[in-house]
């Protein structure tokens, strides 16, 4: 990289991407999303709505989710970046935390998935059991305009208990079956049935 | 390509930054970029050079200062505001708001100090910084200057800053014993785009408040501050009565914008809402 003060229109830059070294030379422009997508070919990496909103860009970078949307790619030498092709252990082999969106049919058109996927991925790191609550407040900044959420945060939340059962849960086979699609029908409606609801905020007391 | 070409630098230490900003007026200080980048985007900001302020690292500390007061480096993003054992031990209304903001993904890039000079009506640190009395730290190429919060706000997405200058800490003084703080946001949804922000200090004496500190975000240019209720506050014993009294007041002298969200009626009527109830949770804490 060029002395610190020296300003640049394009920059080389050196990082690891999934594991991998890759040495790139980018304009300073360049949004990280679209050095991921349009430089390196990993289109897993989805842009929703260019506007740093939907979360569909998230990526791990340095321990960390953040949205490759609203960082420029230059700032991403020196860093280790997790997008969701290196999610998976092996090719034919999905991630506990995939192989639950599968299971609980968490995915519809799949457009935001990857993002999840990693929103996901980040919270379990840190906290490996989260309550529905928990896991709630942690997919705030990312949207999905298909599944109402529910199958999602219910693939979560059976990551996380599988996580206290067992003590082993990289491989798949090893997951228990995940509900039927009906079971998680008549859940959902027993749900919303029971659920509180909640007083707005800005309700007028007077 | 969604941004217009643009220069990037990355200077490792605050000097240098400041340097690279005063040689170029359309230069500009890249903090956590969660909201430059998106202006960027819209073409809205349109900087010949960003300088990347990510390089210093001096600027991402939080310092216990041997007086009670905690210096924030302006570059510490709000997920170590969240976690900061020492704000959560001293000023824990900072780590409660900074736990709150946006999302996740953007608690994890944005710094309190892009927050504060970014300046936007809606934001949620310019309120608190008032009324915990903060002092911006802010270094040029060839000087330092401390601004109060109180003068640092001076319009809409216009932070009292000159050219070559970059705000590198922020000064939050000790608690007084007996002072409590309260936060409330009325919003659009439960962590989103806010419509009225009212953050409260009340210090209590005797059972008797002995000072009061409640500013508005949200229905001006910039941060305000409610003196009429403050004053309605001062040397009363605070029951639930009197805080709704003083409430009524909130909104004197202020003129907030009405938009799709919230009239200015509706905005100035919330805004006592929301000041009251940053009191009792201020009062709240002051007992405890």
């Amino acid at each position: 990289m060029a002395a610190a003060e020296e300003i640049a229109q394009a920059l080389p830059i050196t990082l690891k991407v999934n594991g991998e070294d890759v040495l790139a030379t980018v304009e300073a422009r360049t949004l990280l999303v679209h050095f991921i997508r349009d430089q390196l070919g990993l289109t897993g990496t989805h842009i929703g709505c260019d506007t740093g909103n939907c979360g569909a860009c998230s990526i791990i970078w340095n321990g960390r989710l953040i949205k490759s949307c609203m960082m420029l790619a230059v700032q991403a030498h020196g860093a280790e970046i997790l997008t969701v092709e290196g999610l998976a252990p092996h090719d034919n082999e999905l991630h506990p935390i995939q192989q639950a969106f599968k299971a609980h049919h968490a995915v519809q058109c799949g457009y935001c998935t990857p993002g999840f996927l990693l929103a996901a991925k980040s919270l379990l790191d840190e906290n490996p059991n989260p309550s529905v609550e928990e896991i709630r407040f942690a997919l705030k900044g990312n949207l999905c305009r298909c599944t109402g959420y529910e199958f999602i945060v219910r693939a979560i939340e059976s990551v996380g208990k599988q996580h206290t059962h067992a003590s082993d849960i990289t491989t798949a086979a090893q997951a228990p079956p995940g509900p039927s699609i009906l079971d998680d029908l008549r859940e959902a409606a027993e749900w919303e049935e029971g659920a509180p609801i909640r007083s707005h905020p800005g309700e007028s007391e007077r | 390509m969604l941004l217009k070409e643009v220069g990037y630098c990355r200077p490792a230490t605050v000097a240098a930054a400041t340097r690279v900003l005063d040689a170029d007026e359309n230069a500009r200080p890249l903090a956590g970029g969660q909201s430059l980048i998106n202006v960027m985007k819209l073409h809205v900001a349109a900087p010949s050079v960003l300088v990347d302020l990510n390089g210093i690292p001096d600027l991402r500390a939080i310092a216990l200062n041997d007086d009670g007061a905690v210096r924030i480096g302006a570059m510490t993003i709000y997920d170590d505001l969240e976690r900061s054992e020492t704000l959560r031990r001293t000023h824990p209304i900072i780590s409660q708001v900074a736990a709150h903001l946006a999302d996740r993904q953007v608690r994890n890039r944005g710094t309190i100090g892009g927050n504060v000079c970014y300046s936007d009506p809606t934001s949620n640190f310019p309120p608190l910084m008032l009324t915990l009395q903060a002092t911006m730290i802010v270094v040029g190429p060839d000087h330092e200057r401390e601004i109060p919060a109180a003068d640092f706000f001076r319009g809409a997405y216009e932070p009292n800053l000159r050219r070559g200058e970059i705000l590198t800490a922020i000064r939050v003084p000790a608690t007084k014993p007996g002072t409590g703080f309260g936060y409330q946001s009325l919003r659009v949804t439960r962590e989103g785009w806010a419509l009225v922000h009212a953050a409260a200090a009340v210090e209590m004496s005797d059972g008797v408040v002995a000072g009061a500190r409640i500013t508005l975000g949200c229905v001006s240019g910039t941060p305000v501050r409610a003196r009429a209720m403050e004053s309605a506050l001062v040397g009363r014993v605070p029951g639930e009565e009197v805080v709704w009294e003083a409430a009524r007041q909130a909104g004197e002298g202020i003129n907030p914008p009405s938009d799709a969200h919230a009239s200015a009626a509706y905005r100035r009527q919330m805004a006592g809402v929301m000041a009251r109830r940053a009191v009792m949770e201020a009062i709240a804490g002051a007992r405890s």
